[in-house]
């Protein structure tokens, strides 16, 4: 009895290393080659470029802009995706070398550096997206905007270009809601929204607010990860994002799911 | 012994009650439990009582959606049929749910909030839950139910997007310019009504003072007033058709007053400015005191009153309410244009 019971004990001391190390094992992929099942990684950070159920770190039932988009990279890369997992913040998910995806979304900035992996070319702009309120002349460009009252909400992308393109004291809102309301009262000419959220903002309030005139170049855009030695080129993506871009998939998938294509605006200068 | 026996099964029963106590919320057990399930209304929650098995049946009923004669009534549900319940557990006064992915079907933001509205106000309402927590196929939902961060235990729905509360509503009524940002109380009064009347008639709705369904649906796509006329400065607008008076800086319509004017078309219509001024004026040929008066032309003036009905009704003067004429005496200094537009009959 007390053998069977050392037996169990020293089996389960051998198992547990072992499923520990299973969860960190990179899938393996024949060199050289393309693999043809990726597993991509997902922040879950921005609910408009992916949502879904965490299991562990599997991520099920996933959704969103960016997961449509790996979907359809994955497809034209000659492959398709075996699952998604959840990864950390941008920072330490490029700051290690060690990666057990292929292909990595996570609000990732162009400028980022990396240890592990190379980045893309941007596939999403971060531009800020500019929404003026009803009955104000259309701003022809950032010279019009000067004199009106910007509004941001406070801490988000858009909070910076508002300080650098307003002539009058900027109004730094708390939330979204504040600043639809500001917006449609008229306490703001013109609210300043990062280019992922201006959809949402604007969706089902067409009625209280003015047009969509355009977007103020604020930033590069958010790239796809993807990790050294996991079998795909940085090059290769690249390729298959200009031709998603060209063939206007990148804009419907934007439409989609943002509410709108933020590459489509025009840009104030 | 025999007694000794009997305190200390007496003292473990005692601490197994207490346990169940702590750990379960009443309608924990399989008895029937009668609770409110939520379902929705023109988009607002609703409640129908419902009796069951338990908080397991309470929330298969929510599940089911409403019934025939609930549905007749209006009654409709967020929540994909045939949603199943995969797990349900209770402790510490918490309700962990765990749903079938169907639950996340559809991607109209609306509806996948009200959906755990619906669920967290229905567990919310039996006595002695205190939280939920939700998950989907054993997981932790991030990010799909707009509103809710389900990482956590919610204890309260989220409200509705509408402007129900009368809080709301007279936050909005000043943003738009109806009432002084003063008034903003939660209590309802007679500024709330002033404001809600200067709405109605801005509006083009019944001009009642009441705060009712249709103001609040209005107030739900209203946009802040714009000016009659393009012309830049300070200066006061007033319309003759929606008997309102407007303060407008550079093209902007500061606020909106409720106002009655001369019956039968005796305040002339015309571009005018304020040329005198009196705290207490007395009208001579009616012999009465005008508070706050501001002339504009001839012996015509915006000025407080005791009654400023919902329409026209003075002599040819501007009656405002006493608590907005001295509000209108500060901004129309000497000089401010008067515009005085007949914009409709």
């Amino acid at each position: 009895m007390s053998r069977l019971a050392a037996s169990l004990v020293v089996l389960a001391a051998l198992a547990l290393p072992a499923a520990g190390l299973a969860d960190d094992t990179t899938p393996p992929v024949a060199p050289g080659a393309p693999p043809t099942s990726l597993v991509v990684g997902l922040g879950l950070d921005d609910p408009a470029l992916q949502a879904g159920v965490l299991r562990g770190r599997e991520v099920i039932l996933a959704r969103g802009f960016e997961v449509e988009l790996a979907r359809i990279l994955a497809r034209r890369l000659g492959g398709r995706v075996e699952r998604f997992v959840h990864v950390s913040s941008p920072g330490r998910l490029l700051a290690s070398g060690a990666a057990d995806w292929q292909l990595a979304f996570a609000g990732i900035p162009a400028s980022s550096r990396t240890v592990g992996a190379d980045l893309s070319t941007p596939y999403l702009t971060t531009d800020v997206v500019v929404v003026v309120r009803r009955g104000l002349d259309r701003p022809r460009g950032l010279a019009d905007l000067r004199s009106a009252v910007l509004c941001a909400v406070r801490g988000d992308g858009a909070e910076a270009a508002v300080a650098l393109h307003a002539k009058r004291a900027p109004s730094l809102l708390p939330s979204a809601d504040r600043l639809l309301t500001a917006v449609r009262t008229g306490a703001c000419d013109a609210a300043l929204v990062p280019a992922d959220e201006a959809g949402r903002f604007v969706a089902g309030h067409k009625r209280v607010l003015g047009p969509v005139v355009g977007r103020i170049r604020h930033g590069k855009g958010l790239v796809v990860a993807v990790a050294r030695g996991g079998g795909l080129a940085a090059a290769d993506v690249d390729r298959q994002l200009a031709r998603l871009r060209h063939d206007g998939t990148l804009g419907r998938l934007a439409r989609t799911w943002l509410g709108l294509d933020p590459a489509a605006l025009p840009v104030l200068r | 012994m025999l007694n000794s026996r009997r305190v200390a099964r007496a003292s473990v029963l005692v601490i197994v009650l207490a346990a169940l106590a702590v750990c379960a919320p009443a309608g924990a057990s399989s008895g029937s439990l009668s609770s409110d399930v939520w379902f929705l209304q023109d988009g607002r929650p609703t409640a129908a009582a419902r009796s069951a098995p338990g908080i397991p049946g309470i929330v298969r009923a929510l599940l089911a959606g409403p019934n025939r004669k609930e549905r007749a009534q209006g009654l409709r549900t967020a929540i994909p049929t045939g949603t199943a319940i995969r797990d349900l557990r209770i402790s510490r006064q918490v309700v962990t749910v765990d749903l079938a992915a169907r639950f996340t079907s559809g991607r109209d933001a609306t509806s996948l909030q009200a959906r755990v509205g619906q669920l967290v106000r229905t567990l919310r309402d039996v006595p002695g839950v205190r939280g939920v927590r939700v998950r989907i196929e054993g997981g932790v939902p991030i990010g799909l139910f707009p509103g809710y961060d389900l990482r956590r235990i919610v204890r309260e729905a989220v409200p509705e997007e509408t402007a129900s509360g009368l809080r709301d509503v007279q936050e909005l009524l000043a943003a738009l310019g109806f009432m002084a940002p003063t008034g903003v109380t939660g209590q309802p009064g007679d500024e709330t009504s002033v404001a809600v009347l200067a709405f109605q008639k801005w509006s083009g709705l019944a001009r009642t003072g009441v705060l009712d369904a249709q103001v609040t649906s209005a107030l739900d796509r209203a946009t802040r007033p714009v000016p009659m006329l393009d012309r830049p400065g300070k200066r006061v607008e007033i319309l003759l058709g929606r008997q309102v008076a407007l303060e407008i800086v550079d093209n902007r319509v500061e606020r909106v007053f409720h106002i009655s004017s001369g019956v039968a078309g005796r305040t002339p219509s015309g571009a005018f400015h304020v040329y005198r001024k009196e705290r207490m004026s007395w009208s001579v040929p009616f012999s009465t005191w005008m508070p706050w008066a501001s002339y504009f032309t001839g012996g015509i003036a915006l000025h407080a009153y005791p009654s400023v009905p919902a329409y026209p009704a003075s002599h040819g003067c501007v009656r405002m309410m006493a608590r907005d004429a001295p509000l209108m005496y500060a901004f129309a200094t000497y000089g401010t244009p008067v515009d005085v537009v007949r914009e409709y009959a």
